[in-house]
């Protein structure tokens, strides 16, 4: 029965093996044509439904080859017979890998009826909907669109030649029509076996079949020799055996619904219609021989996984593996149902759930067109690439971490001046004639009393009275402010305040620059020599701020400290970002200026024991376990977190944050900190620095066990409890 | 091969229920599978009744990504996770059930200074612990890994990781029917699709549980219900600190085995082990929007195919097999609940999130412990459900799941 093509449209490869295909013919139907089986056997049905002709086809795996048109040069390797494919194998050369999935196109589009399936129910389906004038796509698999899973929207996923598409549509009719039901008895695992439904299209494509014998319900088993079927035999109604020998099986067992989608989509607006949503009788119990081809489950396997208890269709699935595999239980499950009505003399279980995917994706497929993390970048990105800077993602910002040498930076900070790109920090402008109520609501520091032009710095609560973020609230004018967030904590607290803001009613207007206003950090003793040289001649006092021009720059000009030297944070629009940040660079040039990164500012902050939210704290990190009480205002009538405040205030004080230090150099941050009588690990080191001034290791960490102790063990050293700021404690340099 | 997987399968016992039981345990998952097997093999007591509102491990115990480790962040957690993963690593001598225990080593990337600073502080304080986890250069990655991409493919490039050698990983069910088996055995029963509809009381104390088959009494009833455990709580007026978000996972085909390691990313949200049968099977981080949907989202397969593969490049051309969701109970500091509840005759296990089934063995044997002697041992008094009104979390977030 082998049969060259009449007409030759071009060859591909099976297996290192050069084989002709017609015109119209699906990568199985070609092999078929060679007298060969695309998988290892067992009935073909050529409709997408089995799992009989999987082969690995263009590097893909599991591809049904008998949904692959043959194209000239098109790759097929059989899986390995009994076995499973090798994972496969990464060419470190091919650029493709970055981006993932960036050669395969997605097309959205919407739909007031997306119809599954072109046979005689979802023509009608059309029909119907376009009759009551509503925009149809039909999507047929015949014409290579197959669907992945339908999704809450309800939505389709598929994919087609064009590549995948995405569809919104109002309602969702699935009319996958029905399927043939597969052979399940001794050799129906050999080749040569086609269902009634192949063997047309196989003869339609002018495919020989050698010596045909169709056969149904009769089916007793096959017969095979070297792996393909040699002879059917079947059992009359008296009980006699026929053998009759062939080339080429064709099984007839009736049919059952094509619900794999059906079966998966619980979601509103989504129908099944046609064959695909009617019961079917189902096929004679099987009584020997493969019930599942995927995964090869026999009868026997079915028996022994019931006799051990597995008697439920759930438990009998993942027991014996029927249904676990690419078709998703679409051959077998009609035969595993009849089998448990027949044990149990009772109804046939309900089917099993399909999840998707009902046709298989790749991973590519499935990222495609996936834009997804943009890591935000401050105007200044390039300008700390030109200096040099090993740039880190930290909140969700590109950022310098340091500039080559973080000690030096460090240096420049506390003896000279140094810039730090700041554009990362959250910013809000709220506004509006309820703007200080809102403000001391949400604060637990006193708000009303900050006078235009003056700051404050402030912790951020949430109901459980737990620190989520810092920042400085600035008084602009009687009804604006300017607040300040954390990087990391800008986008949490912006809904934080909208959310309260809205819930109260209040007249407030929510503003977010965080993205619209650029700023850098100028710090250090030299700090006003140098924005002196740029114009800013009288620097507001400690925690003031103004608007001045820099460098012929708008800037708001914040005198606050986080370095512990002074600190002036200039907040100015993105477009003049280069020039300012480059101005402070030229005019510092005698005054030894230098950009300062993550690194340097995480060791200029330990000294001064400021806390980091999100380094420093936990989940449950109360300003009493931060030391931080004489931020919080209990006097305040009512703001958020003080009624949990106001009862853990009366719970032992039982965790707290401290400075810790030592000679040497400064432990890794993390380090367990251990109690120097016990050794019982009582807590954690958060931030750990070598202090170049004060020439040892400083420490910030939690103390998690009662009597809190002077003396601790980290790194195995002992290091004690030393109060904060280690540098500076009286705020001097801050003010000067 | 097939038959050869079910030669290896533990008989499970069904019996008629009763209509009254020494220990009732709401929910035929691991937790609720394991506390019935150590109460009937390490207390005698097997007067007890496991009711399932669908099929046993029909919820997060079959669907979760079966990665067993204790490299936690913090010491109370690290000594329970250890405890259970040696548990589990007797498991199979005690049973005689072959549930498929692999040890492999989990290779946690991190790809920033902050990622790194976390694996540095969960090396240092689980050596500390006594437990095996060691501190990798990107060279040392690449080596474990040979798969690995370690530019990240251009975005996320690998600076190290941490790798915890004991980490292994079990086949799901095969954990579930190990305890099913052997507590059915002994006498417990299981009661398949039994949805508990209410709890019986006397007074201010439960003692029993309602269904829709019929009430069932209970010395002490214990939930070990998952994502709807807020649900089963409020029966007993008990409001918890939980909240459930679906978290979705998938597997690809069958392949002969080739990736040797557990790998996964905090910064990316994903993690993918390759099972017995030879499927990778990646999951992911949470949903951020609390739901009791279990469906399938597109979007939070497209997100994680897209991040696993920059990480592992040859994932790219592996066909999805299927993709499934679970439900989360997760608590609020990422931690688990178990114990007391302050009602009397009502004991809980919850909070387990996506990090319950490594804490399956360790979880029953401690809850079996307290249900006979009516004393919370040691090992799970700090994750009490009081810590809460003492503020005494039991933060490690950066161990939970990904995050």
């Amino acid at each position: 029965m082998t049969d060259a093509p009449a007409e030759v449209a071009g060859r591909i490869v099976v297996d290192g093996r050069p084989i002709e295909f017609a015109d119209g013919d699906s990568v199985a139907v070609a092999i078929v044509r060679t007298g060969e089986v695309p998988g290892h056997g067992g009935c073909l049905c050529l409709a997408g439904d089995c799992g009989n002709c999987l082969a690995e086809v263009d590097g893909v795996a599991y591809v049904r080859t008998c949904q692959v048109a043959a194209r000239p040069g098109t790759v097929v390797v059989r899986h390995p017979a009994g076995g499973k494919p090798q994972l496969p194998v990464v060419d470190w050369r091919d650029l493709t890998l970055m981006p993932v999935g960036s050669k395969i196109a997605v097309r959205r589009t919407e739909a007031d009826v997306a119809v599954i399936g072109g046979g005689s129910s979802g023509q009608s389906a059309v029909e119907a909907a376009r009759s009551a004038g509503r925009d149809v796509l039909l999507l047929d698999a015949r014409d290579g669109s197959e669907v992945v899973g339908i999704y809450p929207g309800p939505s389709i996923v598929a994919r087609d030649p064009g590549g995948m598409l995405h569809v919104r549509a109002d309602e969702i009719v699935v009319a996958t029509g029905s399927v043939e039901i597969q052979p399940a008895c001794p050799g129906s695992d050999l080749g040569g076996i086609v269902t009634a439904g192949a063997a047309e299209r196989l003869e339609a494509a002018g495919v020989d079949l050698g010596r045909v014998v169709h056969v149904g319900r009769e089916l007793l088993r096959f017969e095979g020799d070297a792996g393909r079927v040699s002879a059917v035999v079947t059992v009359g109604m008296d009980a006699t055996e026929t053998t009759t020998p062939c080339e080429t099986a064709v099984v007839d067992l009736g049919r059952a619904p094509r619900d794999v989608l059906a079966r998966m989509s619980r979601a509103e607006g989504v129908s099944a219609v046609g064959p695909a949503a009617e019961d079917q009788p189902l096929p004679a119990p099987p009584r020997d021989g493969v019930v599942c081809p995927c995964m090869g489950t026999t009868v026997d396997d079915l028996e022994a996984a019931w006799d051990q208890g597995y008697t439920d269709l759930e438990l009998l699935k993942r027991a014996s593996w029927a249904g676990l595999g690419p078709c998703q239980g679409g051959a077998c499950l009609p035969h595993v149902r009849s089998w448990i009505a027949a044990r149990t003399s009772g109804p046939p279980p309900a089917p099993f759930t399909a999840r998707p995917a009902a046709r298989q994706i790749t991973l590519a497929e499935a990222a495609a067109d996936v834009a997804i993390d943009a890591f935000r970048r401050t105007p200044l990105h390039d300008e700390h690439l030109t200096l040099g800077a090993r740039m880190d993602r930290f909140g969700g910002w590109w950022r310098p971490w340091h500039y080559g040498d973080a000690v030096a930076e460090y240096w420049a900070v506390r003896e000279g001046v140094s810039v730090g790109d700041v554009s990362t920090l959250g910013k809000l402008v709220v506004s509006g004639p309820d703007v200080v109520e809102a403000l001391e609501r949400i604060y637990p520091c006193h708000v009303a009393d900050i006078k235009p032009g003056r700051s404050r710095y402030a912790l951020l609560l949430n109901e459980r009275g737990h620190v989520m973020d810092d920042g400085m609230i600035l008084r602009d004018a009687e009804t604006r402010f300017t607040l300040t967030f954390t990087s990391g904590g800008a986008a949490n607290a912006e809904m934080w305040l909208r959310d309260w803001i809205q819930t109260w009613g209040l007249r407030v207007h929510v503003m977010d620059r965080t993205m619209s206003l650029a700023a850098i950090n100028v710090t250090g003793p030299l700090v006003k020599t140098l924005l002196a040289r740029l114009g800013l001649e009288d620097a507001p006092r400690f925690l003031g701020h103004i608007r001045a021009e820099i460098a012929g720059v708008p800037c708001h000009v914040m005198r606050l400290s986080f370095t512990g030297e002074t600190a002036f944070e200039l907040h100015h629009p993105l477009d003049g970002s280069v020039a300012l940040w480059r101005a402070l660079m030229d005019a510092g040039r005698d005054l030894g200026v230098r950009p300062h990164g993550l690194q340097a500012l995480f060791g200029l902050r330990l000294e001064k024991g400021h806390v980091i939210v999100g380094m420093d704290t936990e989940l449950d990190t109360t300003p009493r376990r931060l030391g931080m009480d004489w931020a919080v205002r209990m006097e305040k009538p009512a703001f958020i977190g003080r009624a949990s405040l106001e009862r853990t205030a009366k719970l032992d004080d039982s965790r707290r944050w401290v400075g810790f230090s030592m000679d040497g150099e400064a432990p890794t941050e993390g380090s367990p900190i251990r109690s120097v009588e016990n050794g019982e690990i009582i807590g954690n080191v958060t931030g750990s620095w070598t202090s170049p001034l004060l020439r040892k290791a400083l420490m910030l960490g939690w103390q998690r066990r009662t009597p809190f102790a002077d003396r601790v063990e980290i790194d195995g050293r002992e290091a004690v409890v030393t109060p904060t700021p280690f540098y500076d404690p009286e705020g001097h340099r801050a003010r000067a | 091969m097939v038959s050869e997987h079910i030669a290896s399968l533990q008989p499970i016992a069904w019996h008629e229920p009763r209509d009254s039981y020494d220990v009732v345990i709401i929910g035929g998952g691991g937790h609720g599978l394991s506390t019935a097997y150590y109460l009937a093999t390490r207390h005698g007591i097997t007067n007890v009744a496991v009711v399932e509102v669908d099929y046993i491990a029909s919820g997060n115990t079959g669907r979760n990504t079966t990665i067993i480790r204790s490299n936690y962040a913090i010491p109370e957690a690290i000594r329970f996770y250890d405890h259970s993963r040696q548990l589990y690593a007797g498991l199979e001598a005690e049973t005689g059930a072959a549930i498929f225990h692999r040890v492999k080593g989990h290779v946690w990337i991190a790809h920033t200074e902050m990622g790194m600073r976390t694996e540095r502080g969960r090396v240092l304080m689980n050596q500390a612990m006594g437990v095996d986890t060691e501190l990798l250069g990107p060279a040392d990655v690449k080596r474990l890994v040979p798969q690995v991409d370690l530019t990240g493919a251009g975005r996320y490039a690998v600076l190290g990781a941490s790798h915890h050698v004991p980490a292994a990983t079990a086949r799901h069910d095969r954990v579930a029917w190990a305890f099913a088996s052997g507590a059915s055995s002994r006498g417990v029963h299981l009661i398949q699709h039994r949805p508990v509809t209410g709890l019986l009381r006397d007074g201010d104390r439960v003692v029993g549980v309602e269904t829709a088959a019929g009430p069932i009494r209970a010395g002490v009833v214990l939930s070990a219900v998952g994502g709807w455990v807020s649900q089963v709580a409020a029966m007993a007026r008990i409001r918890l600190p939980v909240r459930t978000h679906p978290l979705h996972a998938f597997v690809t085909n069958d392949f002969e085995q080739g990736l040797d390691k557990i790998v996964a990313s905090t910064e990316l949200a994903c993690y993918v082990s390759q099972t017995e049968r030879g499927q990778m099977l990646i999951g992911a981080e949470f949903d951020s929007q609390p739901s009791f949907s279990r469906l399938s989202s597109f979007d939070a397969l497209r997100s994680y195919a897209y991040k696993i593969s920059a990480l592992l490049p040859f994932l790219r051309s592996m066909r999805i097999l299927r993709t499934w969701a679970g439900l989360c109970d997760i608590s609020a500091d990422f931690s688990p609940i178990m114990g007391e509840t302050g009602v009397d005759g009502f004991l809980i296990t919850t909070g387990w999130g996506t990090w319950g089934f490594k804490a399956i063995p360790a979880g029953g044997e401690a809850m079996a412990e307290l249900i006979a002697t009516g004393r919370t041992p040691g090992l799970i008094a700090p994750f009490g459900l009081d810590r809460f009104r003492h503020d005494l979390a039991m933060a490690d977030q950066a161990s939970a799941g990904t995050r």
